[in-house]
């Protein structure tokens, strides 16, 4: 009999009309149990996939994240019908996250019918096949978040695709795209001009030209003039896993006049040399070429600049970036003059943390009545004056966060500022982001025999690469470019980006991390260096060199030192693969978890960003819901909710759905000996087993952590704070367990009888303090210890989960009193593993029943232990 | 001579990973292809010594691939990669002939594991029809 058949026949005496609401929420609370418990398993086992070991398709990324959708669907429902729908705001949260993630996942087809051309007022993400990456990111952060863009139009992959098959050049396309090979350059060129040059001649279909007339009057007419236009590209896999930085066209400056032949040269630069370098390099060119083209009203803008989200290099936390100069974006991207640097806080209120102001002697604009841009002398007093106020920093610092907190992840953003000081966001992409490495301050310079030749500039990929000096002074010197070469150049042009597959490390003179060709070097990882001022100075053509990109020297000849270092360190390169980049693109809308406070004081919806945060978010409500119900409930006679009388410091409070406690002494507080409830009995009496100890500060190696252990024990002593409750839902054969203690969360659900077969425990541990690494060492501690007590056990990431089925009811009785203890042991014990070694140490004591882990080897910082009860 | 390793599947960020993931581990000679036909080209001209092929693609199903590489060659060992819930039809292909299938998602050492006994396999057969052409 099921606790559920139990209930309702126990009940059929009280309140119906109670008893029936009560029975109807315990059946949501118990689905979102379930529902909750499967996630955080689907989740698991989505992180684990992610770390590298494994090899899966698009169709597993899919229908795992289905799958993580459905059961979230599940317990945003049945939360609902515990809290008569006062939760709501979650539901359209998840509409929100599902939407994110079936864009994440969509794939490009070609087959797919779309409007030649599109206002941007009417883009946004839902587009992205469309309308390719960059301008669907604009569409959005211009329509959803209203932040200030350019107005304009798009012409998409459909007018793409149209025009290439009304000038029969698709299946030349395929032709030319399969005979590609990349290591002749010369031969490259040669195909590639004759390609883009018959898609310049190529004739605009009149639909086409019907439909960009029509939208251009449309523009004309909202901004009151006929605007020269901006037309960017935005190749169908720009911006997304690829970024493709830099190497297609951008037409700045376009009068309508000359509209179309500026188009078709954009649709052209899809095949120029570098990018075809590119598609091959990325193994993208057996797959679909499209372009679409974002065409702006022409912003005149009087400075223009990148923020980046983040350090692009991992090393410093908290800030974000910007480099802006005078006039038209180019002359930052392109390292055509070295722009002012900012570094503004990310952490509210943002403020200025550092500038500095650069020598800026030019400037690009748009030359009057004709296409094309000019470059202009910088007025004397203005060249050394930072080229944006302190406000308009402020204001593009809140617009990064907004669009970082709305992207999830870190951003590379272009804008510009207007005549009128206007800030305008021009384009939002993805920022590839290293990890930190785990160097400390600059070290001292290796060996005194090693001649340094470079010591400083900034890093744009860290690394350790050797080599001999490869000059390029002008585009014909990359034709030649040697396999294994040290790219040496004056500026940072986005047309170095060819040669990189073949260049071991890069060293420039003048240009910024921010700029096309930093972005390419991480891509490509190339250890690199810009910004070094004479590179091409000191370093003669055909010299060995080794670039310490990670600590900005470069030394004469081969250091092998140096490069057998950064060879231990370098990860696989598997986890940087198209595939896995999506995964992550997906997971950053699943896994990440917010809401991270241990008193849950930032337990909103509007703090969930994540379905892993609605899930927490909702496992709390649940609990604290029936909680709720059963204080409710706890006058009438035929529901119980009562707390434990105990010297142990522990805030039970007990649900008793029928044989749960011992009739006759039902009250406010019950002593452990009026528990009548098989489970939970079996499991009180490991929790007050003499030797394990709930209270005061355990021993701790660290001694940072000791604040956090301490909060958390003050936490679960402090009787008006509900989540430091710990809560029990029992009938005489049931017990369902939710313990949160600290920072992990303990549950076991758990039904044990006479018959056999009906019997079953389930385990499950997550979270914890302390770092991953650590955390991973207590799981593998509590996976180990749970093994030796036959359970079936299954490890991922920090969640542990025990299962036990069909033993006798007195074994069953064992475990969950070996199961109390454990929770007890197990209590912050991550924060003492400080190596692998120690957890078989300590799955060994406590096997042993050495539960106080007397003569622990970790042990090196050590409050004194006060056990709760003697 | 370092083998030759002839992957199909339809979705070619698959494919770039698994030959990633060969290259970095192996010195096998790894092709890769969207289109099961130039597969089967590829081991008619390429001297292929193991094919590993998706099951579901809608060019070929992977299990015609297996009758089509059989007819002509049948000592080359077929492994056939599945998702979770179309294992019936990769027992199926075992009991048309695939030397071996494997689930994905899969470990990398899997798939390296299952082409070494692939090969062992087909180092056999050869040996065999060596011994037969000598005897």
């Amino acid at each position: 009999m099921g606790v559920l058949d139990w209930f309702r026949r126990k009940n059929r005496t009280a309140s119906a009309g109670g008893m029936a609401v009560f029975q109807k929420k315990y059946e949501s609370f118990k689905r979102l149990l379930d529902a909750n418990n499967d996630t955080l398993e689907l989740m698991a086992r989505l992180e684990a996939v992610a770390e590298g070991d494994f090899v899966f398709d698009i169709q597993f990324i899919r229908s795992r994240s289905q799958a993580i959708l459905d059961k979230v669907a599940t317990i945003v429902e049945e939360l609902n019908i515990l809290g008569d729908n006062r939760y709501q705001a979650l539901g359209n949260l998840y509409d929100s996250l599902r939407e994110k993630i079936t864009q994440e996942i969509a794939t490009p087809l070609a087959t797919e019918s779309v409007p030649l051309v599109m206002p941007l007022s009417q883009v946004d993400r839902r587009h992205l096949l469309q309308v390719g990456g960059k301008n669907a990111n604009l569409g959005e952060l211009k329509n959803r978040l209203h932040l200030p863009t350019p107005e304009g139009f798009v012409l998409t992959n459909a007018a793409f695709r149209l025009v290439m098959r009304e000038n029969h050049l698709t299946e030349k396309i395929r032709i030319f795209l399969d005979g590609l090979n990349p290591d002749n350059l010369e031969a490259l060129g040669t195909q590639s001009r004759e390609l883009q040059e018959a898609i310049r001649q190529a004739t605009i279909p009149p639909a086409l030209q019907a439909e960009v007339l029509k939208h251009y009057q449309a523009l004309s007419a909202q901004l009151g003039s006929q605007p020269a236009l901006a037309l960017r590209s935005s190749g169908i896999y720009e911006d997304q896993e690829y970024s493709f930085a830099g190497l297609f066209l951008t037409r700045l400056n376009v009068p309508f006049a000359d509209f179309f032949p500026a188009y078709l040269e954009v649709l052209a630069s899809q095949f120029n040399r570098r990018a075809l370098v590119y598609l091959c390099q990325k193994r993208l060119a057996h797959r679909e070429q499209a372009m679409s083209v974002g065409c702006l009203a022409m912003v005149p803008a009087v400075a223009s600049g990148v923020l980046f989200t983040t350090d692009p290099m991992g090393q410093r936390q908290d800030v974000m970036l910007v480099d802006a100069a005078w006039g038209l974006g180019p002359a930052v991207v392109d390292g055509t003059v070295t722009p002012d640097h900012f570094v503004l806080s990310k952490k509210p209120p943002i403020t200025l943390l550092e500038q500095q102001i650069n020598d800026k002697p030019v400037f690009l604009q748009g030359q009057k009545s004709q296409m094309g841009l000019a470059t202009s002398a910088v007025p004397a007093e203005q060249r050394r004056q930072p080229a944006l106020t302190p406000e308009q920093l402020l204001t593009l610092g809140r617009y990064g966060l907004r669009l970082e907190e709305y992207f999830g992840e870190p951003l590379d953003i272009e804008f510009a500022v207007d005549p009128q000081g206007r800030l305008l966001i021009m384009q939002a992409r993805p920022l590839l982001v290293e990890a930190p490495t785990p160097t400390e301050k600059r070290p001292a310079a290796v060996g005194e025999r090693e001649q340094l030749l470079l010591d400083g500039g900034t890093v744009a990929c860290f690394g350790v690469a050797a080599g001999p000096v490869y000059l390029i002074q002008k585009d014909q010197d990359l034709a030649n470019f040697p396999e294994g070469a040290i790219l040496v150049a004056r500026h940072t042009s986005a047309r170095y980006g060819m040669v990189l597959h073949r260049a071991r490390g890069m060293v420039i003179d003048i240009g910024s991390a921010t700029s096309h060709l930093a972005i390419l070097a991480r891509e490509y990882k190339v250890p690199a260096l810009v910004d070094t001022g004479v590179a091409t100075e000191v370093l003669q053509p055909g010299q060995v060199i080794t670039v310490d990109a990670t600590h900005m020297r470069v030394y004469a000849g081969e250091v092998h030192e140096l490069l057998d270092q950064a060879h231990k360190r370098s990860p696989s390169p598997i986890i940087s693969s198209p595939i896995y980049a999506k995964l992550r693109r997906v997971l950053r809308w699943i896994t990440p978890l917010n809401l991270v406070d241990p008193k849950l004081s930032d337990l909103t919806p509007e703090n969930c960003k994540t379905l892993h945060d609605i899930t927490r978010f909702a496992h709390q409500m649940g609990i604290k819901e029936m909680f709720d119900l059963a204080e409710k409930a706890g006058q009438r006679d035929d529901i119980h909710s009562v707390k434990l009388k105990t010297t142990i410091p522990f805030n039970l409070h007990i649900i008793d759905l029928g044989g749960g406690i011992e009739a006759g002494r039902r009250a406010k507080f019950v002593p452990p000996e009026a528990i009548s409830s098989i489970p939970m009995r079996a499991l009180w009496k490991g929790i007050s087993h003499p030797d394990i100890s709930w209270a005061g500060p355990i021993p701790i190696d660290v001694k940072g952590l000791y604040a956090v252990v301490s909060r958390s024990l003050t936490a679960s002593s402090d009787h008006s704070d509900f989540w430091s409750r710990t809560f029990a839902i029992i009938s005489f054969n049931y017990l369902n367990y939710s313990s949160r203690l600290g920072y992990h969360f303990a549950t076991i659900d758990a039904y044990v009888s006479d018959i056999r077969n009906d019997n079953y425990i389930t385990f499950r541990f997550k979270g914890g303090a302390a770092d991953e690494v650590r955390r991973g060492r207590r799981v593998r501690f509590l996976g180990a210890v749970l093994e030796k007590l036959d359970f079936d056990v299954e490890v991922t990431g920090d969640l542990v989960v025990g299962r036990l089925w069909k033993y006798p009811r007195e074994l069953m009785e064992e475990k969950l009193d070996m199961l109390g203890r454990l929770m007890g042991c197990a209590r912050q014990r991550d924060m003492l593993m400080a190596d692998d070694a120690i957890v078989d140490w300590y799955t060994e004591a406590f096997l042993a029943g050495n539960y106080r882990f007397e003569g622990s080897p970790s042990l090196t910082t050590a409050p004194p232990d006060q056990p709760a009860h003697s | 001579m370092p083998a030759t390793i002839i992957i199909v599947d339809d979705e070619p960020d698959l494919l770039d990973l698994l030959k990633m993931i060969l290259t970095e581990k192996t010195d096998y000679h790894v092709l890769t292809t969207t289109d099961p036909y130039e597969a089967l080209a590829w081991c008619r001209d390429q001297s292929a010594d193991v094919l590993i092929s998706d099951l579901r693609m809608p060019q070929l199903e992977g299990i015609e691939l297996l009758k089509l590489l059989k007819g002509q060659d049948a000592g080359i060992p077929f492994i056939i990669m599945t998702a979770y819930g179309t294992i019936e039809s990769a027992v199926e292909a075992m009991r048309q002939g695939a030397f071996d299938y494997i689930t994905k998602p899969f470990r990398k050492e899997q798939i390296i594991m299952t082409i070494r006994k692939a090969l062992a396999k087909r180092q056999e057969l050869l040996t065999q029809q060596e011994n037969t052409d000598n005897g």
